[in-house]
């Protein structure tokens, strides 16, 4: 697949904080790739570098497809992370006006604010201003803006945050057709359940770090082990004993058990032993949640892997 | 450039649709105006209330008397009266707006006419009746018999004509100076209104700049157009939303003061001096444009804002401290200085070149040069704070991080 947007050793630093500890990754055309990370990680710094709204110590950011040195702002759609429009003018007035900004032909730019308002459950709203809309619509609205002039490149910064479910839905759906006609998505969020569905490749980031990189089979198969939730009072010594099993976490009289790496669940199921205690036992695959939560509580279930 | 323009297209587009700057727009000249008809409303107040003075003549010049009174067009009952100066008592003590003019041999010999008033009496009274001295004089003079000659030179008054070395001319120019003041000042006070109502106009570019910064819309504009693109679009839409403001103010307040003045204003208006006037106002504009800009963006909320955001938005209402000094002296001291520093000198260049009647173009010419470089600094520190400050959400930064955007 043809690569769109190149980030490479990207370093920022605040004061005496350093940010970005050098980040590297490229976004393709027609995917979606997501930077995951708990707060202030560095995920929307990483896109401001991008958008050129700050401007990197060290590293490059280089926009295939693309001539000269500074951005092809007319070619990117952005959503930042803070979310807000003019309040006091109209839904229409101002989609109309971020068209413009981007140079995209206004009679086409009109067509698609009002094809977009209906697809967003918001037909008939164009003439309203833009501090009657609620949040959510007020978000739709500038997702809308975002997506107006056809971007090549898409970044959105938690596009999620504060939807509700149906609107979810909707964005998410909206995003895998801009993706499966060809442009490029680079998304940020936190809310792994969205991202497991529909993004094709990710990269976590932890303290201006890389902790993972790469499609989201491979962070599967690699990081999401399985694990085995067993209810029942029993020794925590007797549950360490039991062979592939990599740590114990123990509550009251429940024990969750994680695996190593190639292990055949029915295999290992055969090999628990018999004075173990099972009231109720549930096996399945660490989740990317979980993932996640361990690197942003600092658990790191996957330090091993990380150094 | 083409960005800003739409910046601008946008910013005058958005306001004109805003009802509140539609209504302040009107709202203006109708305030100016109706503190101009308040002023001829209380004017004509004081007009109704006429004296009703009686003249007790004993040398027979009444007529002479009521010819002045018309002339003058006084507000004046005059009549006649026999009553001695002793009769008048209870007359004065009930009356009102009552004056006693007792008009002997002996006063008008003597030069002091006796004159009873009511305790209320109009108050323009004392200067009116002075009026009256003219021609007793006259009378006074002509009883000496003198040939018309003599009576010419001992009519006219003593009167010290100053010229200053500065001012001094051939006596052939002289004339060009005394004509109609009125002449010079509609120019002066064209160009002080075009200031005035920019520089108001342009304080909402610093609003526009923290509303955009509260209302966090500056990153998608920015993922758009440059920060100095944005904010040279604001700083050409704020110029003529201020045009705008100015040709709504004169439409309404031009035709009112030509109907109140009785003079041809649009021809005092239409000389070249004007142009010069309103370049300097413009470069005023562009000044304080910048400075509004750059500190509007570090702002995050208008009622929060600190005092030292509150001192630069007084910058330019310095000048009006100034007015005093500047008019009392146009060439001294304060005037030239304060015409060579930025913030004082485009409101104190107008009042000077209103104020002189001949030009100092050196001077003119080096606080020029002065306010152009410091437009151009400005607005180089301007564009750093505003690329810094537009993103910073949540809080106003302080005198100490400014400076640091400046110097990074």
């Amino acid at each position: 697949m043809e690569v769109m947007l190149t980030v490479d050793g990207l370093k920022k630093s605040f004061k005496n904080k350093q940010a970005l500890k050098g980040i590297s990754f490229e976004v393709r055309k027609g995917e979606i790739m997501a930077i995951l990370g708990p707060n202030g990680a560095g995920k929307s710094t990483t896109i401001r570098n991008i958008m050129g709204i700050m401007y990197p110590d060290e590293g490059s950011i280089t926009f295939h497809n693309h001539q000269g040195k500074e951005i092809p702002r007319h070619k990117i759609g952005y959503l930042p992370e803070e979310r807000g429009l003019y309040k006091n003018v109209r839904v229409m007035d101002i989609l109309l006006y971020l068209a413009d900004l981007k140079d995209y032909p206004l009679d086409k730019a009109k067509e698609r604010i009002l094809m977009y308002l209906k697809k967003f459950d918001l037909e008939g709203k164009e003439k309203i201003a833009v501090d009657e809309l609620s949040k959510g619509m007020g978000q739709k609205v500038q997702f809308i803006g975002s997506i107006l002039h056809e971007p090549e490149l898409l970044i959105l910064d938690e596009p999620f945050s504060g939807l509700d479910p149906v609107s979810q839905e909707l964005f998410k759906e909206e995003i895998r057709g801009l993706a499966d006609n060809g442009t490029a998505i680079l998304l940020s969020s936190h809310q792994m359940n969205l991202v497991e569905e529909m993004c094709d490749r990710l990269f976590m980031i932890q303290n201006g770090q890389k902790v993972i990189y790469g499609t989201l089979d491979e962070v599967k198969t690699k990081y999401a082990n399985f694990k085995c939730t067993i209810h029942g009072k029993n020794n925590l010594q007797v549950l360490e004993s039991i062979p592939q099993v990599g740590r114990v976490e123990q509550k009251d009289e429940m024990a969750v058990l994680y695996l190593e790496q190639d292990v055949e669940p029915t295999n290992w199921l055969r090999s628990l032993p018999s004075e173990v205690v099972v009231h109720e036992l549930k096996m399945n695959r660490i989740s990317l949640h979980e993932i996640f939560i361990d690197i942003a509580t600092n658990k790191n279930l996957i330090q091993d892997e990380v150094n | 450039m083409r960005n800003s323009m739409k910046v601008a297209k946008w910013e005058i587009k958005r306001n004109l649709k805003n009802k509140s700057f539609v209504i302040g727009l009107f709202l203006t000249p109708l305030l100016i105006l109706g503190f101009g008809f308040l002023g001829t409303l209380f004017g004509s107040d004081d007009e109704p209330t006429e004296t009703t003075v009686f003249v007790n003549d004993q040398i027979e010049i009444f007529d002479m008397l009521a010819e002045t009174v018309d002339e003058y067009d006084l507000n004046w009952i005059v009549n006649r009266t026999d009553l001695s100066e002793d009769a008048i008592q209870d007359e004065l003590e009930n009356g009102e707006d009552i004056a006693y003019i007792y008009l002997t041999v002996e006063a008008l010999e003597s030069g002091v006419i006796p004159v009873y008033t009511t305790d209320d009496i109009d108050s323009g009274f004392s200067t009116s009746v002075q009026l009256l001295a003219g021609p007793l004089q006259q009378i006074r003079i002509a009883q000496l018999n003198l040939t018309e000659e003599e009576l010419a030179i001992i009519s006219s008054n003593i009167v010290f004509e100053e010229t200053s070395a500065e001012d001094y001319t051939l006596p052939g120019e002289e004339s060009v100076s005394s004509e109609n003041p009125l002449e010079k000042l509609v120019p002066g006070i064209f160009a002080g209104i075009i200031l005035f109502a920019i520089v108001v106009t342009g304080m909402m570019i610093f609003q526009s700049a923290s509303q955009e910064k509260k209302d966090k819309i500056a990153e998608i504009i920015l993922s758009s157009v440059t920060p100095g693109e944005l904010m040279n679009g604001k700083i050409i839409g704020y110029f003529v939303l201020g045009i705008i403001q100015v040709v709504v103010l004169l439409i309404f307040v031009v035709p009112f003061a030509a109907t109140q003045i009785d003079e041809p204003i649009i021809e005092y208006l239409l000389v070249p001096e004007t142009l010069l006037l309103v370049f300097i106002a413009i470069l005023g504009y562009l000044l304080f444009a910048a400075i509004f800009v750059g500190i509007g963006a570090t702002m995050a909320d208008m009622s929060t804002s600190g005092n030292f955001q509150g001192l630069v938005m007084m910058l330019p209402f310095l000048s009006f401290a100034l007015i005093g000094p500047v008019l009392s002296d146009p060439s001294g001291m304060v005037a030239k200085v304060a015409s060579y520093i930025p913030f004082t000198s485009p409101g104190v260049l107008i009042m000077r070149l209103t104020a002189l009647d001949e030009w100092p173009w050196v001077e003119i010419i080096i606080a020029l040069v002065v306010l152009i470089i410091s437009i151009v600094l400005f607005m180089k520190l301007a564009g750093k704070i505003f690329k810094v400050g537009i993103l910073m959400y949540g809080k106003n930064a302080t005198p100490g991080e400014i400076w640091k955007w400046i110097r990074s």
